[in-house]
């Protein structure tokens, strides 16, 4: 297992690595320096010229990349042209409330999702699954912005019980305290989380279903409920399980229609408004961090499922 | 999407007779406010502004709505090109430290004495020579605003360019303030200026003493330092404005510390600074109670309110939830529940012009040699319906524009010839005017010149026989509205034979790759482009933009004539030089023109004011100082 660990802990820098070479090349191509957006447009050639000689931007690419290397490691992440602040600095105010936002989704829908599956999987054809059946793949089918929309206009405007946009606060325990204006947000994305979990969870509890062990318990005279909560629950969730482990990413950036949809300043719409700004060192740093959690969320899922099947053997 | 307002330009002096935006000082009245007349319908506008009410003015905090991306992130008055912007200048920096001259009057623009610092520039010496005498305002700090804040100024824009051109959007070498040969202040309240050579006094003063840089008094006995806790130096060094320069360039840098630097506090504007928040870009503006200027007998607090997208914007508004907003021209159908909720609503465009810029340069398909070609640039704009723009696109709420001076807005240099459109849509008049030149028209195909040369009813210099008429446009995908103007026009101009093939790009793109003095190797890449447009100054000469080398060209127009004219528009005696400027640009269509959007908000109906007051946020410019709520 450690053994496991440790290859896995290097195979990921590897991958780590591999991708900040493609990104920073690529972006190189597209924006070889900021000059023109800190010297403006009335600037000629030979100013730019100079400005990139100035700041390194004249180097070969992988100069400039070996230093950017060398500030990463030192948590430098680069500085913003267009928002004049640090890039360190433009995360570190957002990345605790798109965590929160992105966080609480993901475990509403599990929350709802595991039950709902293996309701649906123990009551298969009934009119419950049917109906459950029917409103996740409106749901599942329903772009983001549109539910949003739809439930701010039903529940914000129309019936004003909550509220139309997402707490204002940056400090993100007001934040969390904020549920009257969260709930809106937060259901957003946990209704479109729940249509495909609970589909992935009904069809694994399906095949549990079906097994031996499964037939065995109840004919020894195990409650249903001991059935299902000590036989069919661990091993039915391992898909669930998987998908969570690729969720983990989105704690960075699944957020921005939803951000945009209610105001709410996080990770997702400084990525967006760092593409419409051409703020490359914010799109670099953050395509960067967004690989780490693609990694991370990987190899915390391989970690799960193999503590949650023996059967798993990570070698 | 629009460039901001920096575009080096004339500045023109005080136009006289205005009808300024006067100190408000109705006489107090217990009860409820009333409408006193009614409400002011403007040419060309959408909706209308009540007048001011009278009765009981109270004070309160008047939120105002931040689109998307324009929350301030810079607070210096000196802004360099990077932070360049109407949102960090005209709604923003301009509420704290005002330019020396005022020159938006609700949405015309012309100057407003009574909110200038200084009186009227006078001119003399063959207007070569500048006197400026200050009013006695007052910085918040207590002491006077004097000749010296004025010249501190002007000092640290000349620290702040020598170091580098972009320390001042505004700049462009040969030109303010390196004409400017020496300066002196004879008495506290005058400065002189002379100058290398005569200017226009009216694009001298709304262009370079005002709007455009802005220019205006800055705090010398509080600002100038080269540490937060150093002593006052003697800012006519150029040593030492060089140090004083970059200590406040770094302090603005310093987002988080907006609020609390003491630097910042020091404002002889209407408010100062007491909330900012680095994350979201709110701000929060309390009245300055040392203020000179003209306002309401009692001053709100002014809350900048960030919105992450206009759906976002729109909700509130539907809810109440904010006091001022701008309503997206595509949500104009929804204008009527923004009013039941309880707005007022006005809308009008921008002072500016919208354009698609043609490429003089571009050699593929011998494109240079057509664009040249006056009876070309006649066709396309016989081949743009601005009329259905207006009404497919914009909800019926835009305006026309068919040269670089708007219809709409009203200005007083507005040429008779741009006032109606010199070339109304007609595709068959394209068509004429095509064959007229050697062409033979194939409508749903491709026109072929057929007739080369440079005789009258030939193609002209350089369009050999056979040449295509095909070409690309590329256009700026955001906002909406572009795209589906140029797809219009394509679709027109193929049944004329003009074959347009349409590509989406980006605005950052797009300025950064296809504009020729900027980026000549993609010279031949781009025939036409469309990413928005530009912001008039008051005096709207579009010196250094259609000049032959201007600074700020776009696709290397190049006329002698329109050089002749741009020229006097800044350097000769006639005030209204710029006229003759804007009547030949209508008829020479050195840019396609399109119609510009009505910029639409709204605003409480318990919240009154001066009419211009509303006008003016229509112009990017925010004057809550005369603002008050009637209940």
């Amino acid at each position: 297992m450690i053994a496991y660990i440790i290859r896995r802990i290097g195979t990921s820098v590897i991958v780590v690595i591999g991708v900040s070479i493609v990104i920073f090349v690529l972006l190189h191509e597209i924006y070889p320096s900021p000059a023109r957006d800190v010297l403006g447009l009335k600037a000629t050639l030979a100013q730019v010229n100079a400005w990139n000689k100035a700041n390194g931007y004249d180097a070969p690419v992988i100069v400039q990349y070996l230093r950017y290397v060398g500030h990463l490691l030192q948590g430098n992440l680069g500085y913003s042209y267009a928002e004049n602040q640090s890039v360190a600095a433009l995360f570190q105010e957002r990345v605790a409330r798109s965590a929160y936002l992105s966080g609480m989704s993901l475990l509403l829908a599990i929350v709802i999702a595991i039950p709902l599956g293996i309701y649906q999987a123990v009551r298969r054809n009934s009119v419950g699954d049917n109906v459950a059946t029917s409103l996740a793949f409106v749901t599942y089918s329903m772009p983001v912005f549109f539910l949003g929309l739809i439930l701010i206009q039903v529940f914000a405007l129309s019936w004003p019980v909550l509220g139309f946009e997402a707490s204002q606060s940056t400090s993100v325990l007001t934040v969390m305290g904020d549920w009257h204006d969260m709930l809106l947000p937060i259901l957003t994305l946990a209704l479109i989380t729940v249509a495909s979990f609970s589909r992935y969870m009904r069809s694994s509890a399906m095949d549990v279903l079906a097994q031996d062990y499964i037939k065995v318990a109840r004919a020894k005279g195990l409650p249903e409920r001991l059935v299902l909560l000590r036989h069919l629950l661990r091993n039915a969730c391992l898909p669930i399980i998987t998908l969570i482990g690729l969720s983990i990413p989105n704690l960075l950036a699944g957020n921005l229609i939803t951000e945009s949809l209610f105001n709410y300043q996080g990770l997702g719409l400084l990525f967006f408004n760092s593409l419409s700004k051409a703020d490359y060192p914010t799109l670099l740093a953050y395509t960067l961090i967004g690989a780490v959690f693609v990694v991370i969320g990987n190899f915390v899922a391989d970690l799960a499922l193999s503590a949650a099947d023996p059967r798993i053997r990570l070698v | 999407m629009k460039f901001g307002k920096a575009r080096f330009g004339g500045m023109i002096l005080a136009v006289a007779g205005v009808t300024a935006l006067a100190a408000c000082s109705s006489s107090g009245s217990s009860g409820g406010g009333s409408t006193n007349g009614s409400a002011i319908t403007l040419p060309g506008g959408y909706g209308s502004v009540p007048a001011a009410a009278t009765g009981a003015e109270k004070a309160g905090t008047i939120t105002w709505a931040l689109q998307p991306g324009t929350s301030p992130n810079w607070i210096f008055p000196v802004i360099p090109s990077a932070d360049n912007s109407v949102f960090n200048a005209e709604s923003f920096g301009w509420d704290m430290w005002v330019p020396l001259y005022w020159t938006q009057n609700g949405v015309t623009p012309e100057m407003v004495p009574s909110m200038s610092p200084a009186d009227t520039p006078v001119y003399s010496n063959g207007d070569k020579t500048v006197s400026i005498t200050m009013k006695s305002w007052k910085w918040s700090d207590g002491t006077p605003v004097t000749a010296k804040d004025l010249e501190f100024d002007i000092d640290l824009i000349k620290a702040g360019v020598k170091e580098s051109p972009s320390n001042w959007a505004s700049y462009t070498p040969g030109y303010f303030p390196d004409n400017v040969v020496s300066m002196s202040t004879p008495d506290a309240s005058t400065l002189v200026l002379n100058l290398k050579s005569a200017v226009n006094p009216s694009w001298f003063t709304e262009d370079i003493l005002s709007y455009a840089g802005p220019v205006g008094p800055l705090p010398a006995q509080a600002w100038s330092k080269d540490s937060a806790n150093g002593p006052i130096l003697d800012f006519t060094n150029p040593a030492n404005a060089t140090k004083i320069f970059n200590f406040l360039t770094a302090a603005s840098k310093s987002v988080s510390t907006y609020a609390t630097n003491p630097l910042w506090q020091v404002v002889d504007g209407p408010y100062k600074l007491s909330a900012y928040n680095a994350t979201t870009g709110a701000f929060t503006l309390v009245p300055n109670t040392s203020y000179s200027g003209p306002h309401a007998k009692v001053e709100s607090n002014f809350q900048g309110v960030p919105f992450t997208s206009n759906t976002a914007e729109l909700n509130a508004l539907k809810t109440g939830s904010v006091d001022v907003g701008y309503v997206d021209y595509t949500a104009v159908p929804q204008i009527p529940s923004i009013k039941r909720v309880g707005y007022n609503v006005f809308g009008m465009p921008d002072y500016g012009s919208n354009f698609v810029a043609y490429n003089f340069k571009d050699a593929t398909g011998h494109f240079d040699a057509i664009a040249n070609q006056l009876y070309f640039r006649q066709a396309m704009a016989h081949l743009e319906d601005e009329q259905g723009y207006i009404n497919a696109f914009m909800h019926g709420a835009g305006d026309p524009a068919y040269g670089p001076i708007p219809a709409y807005p009203q200005s007083p240099y507005l040429p008779a010839d741009a006032a109606t459109n010199p070339y109304p849509f007609s595709v068959s008049d394209a068509v004429s005017l095509l064959k007229a030149n050697g062409w033979t028209v194939t409508p749903g195909g491709t026109d072929t010149c057929t007739k080369p040369g440079t005789g009258a009813g030939e193609c002209g210099a350089g369009i050999p026989a056979g040449t295509k008429l095909a070409f690309n446009l590329i256009y700026s995908t955001s906002p909406s509205l572009l795209g589906q103007q140029v797809t219009d026009l394509a679709s027109e101009a193929k049944q004329a034979g003009v074959e347009i093939t349409l590509q989406s790009s980006n605005f950052n793109y797009m300025i950064t790759n296809y504009l020729d003095p900027a980026a000549p190797a993609n010279e031949n890449k781009w025939a036409m482009e469309d990413f928005g447009g530009e912001t008039d100054n008051p005096y709207p000469t579009q010196f250094n933009f259609l000049n032959t080398g201007g600074a700020t060209q776009i696709g290397d127009y190049s006329n002698s004539t329109a050089n002749g004219l741009m020229t006097a528009s800044i350097s000769s005696g006639n005030p209204s030089a710029v006229k003759n400027e804007a009547a030949f640009l209508t008829m020479n269509q050195p840019l396609l023109f399109q119609p510009t959007p009505d910029y639409i908000w709204a605003w409480k109906t318990d919240i009154s004011g001066e009419p211009s007051s509303f006008e003016n946020l229509t112009q990017y410019y925010a004057t809550p100082e005369f603002w008050y709520f009637t209940k």
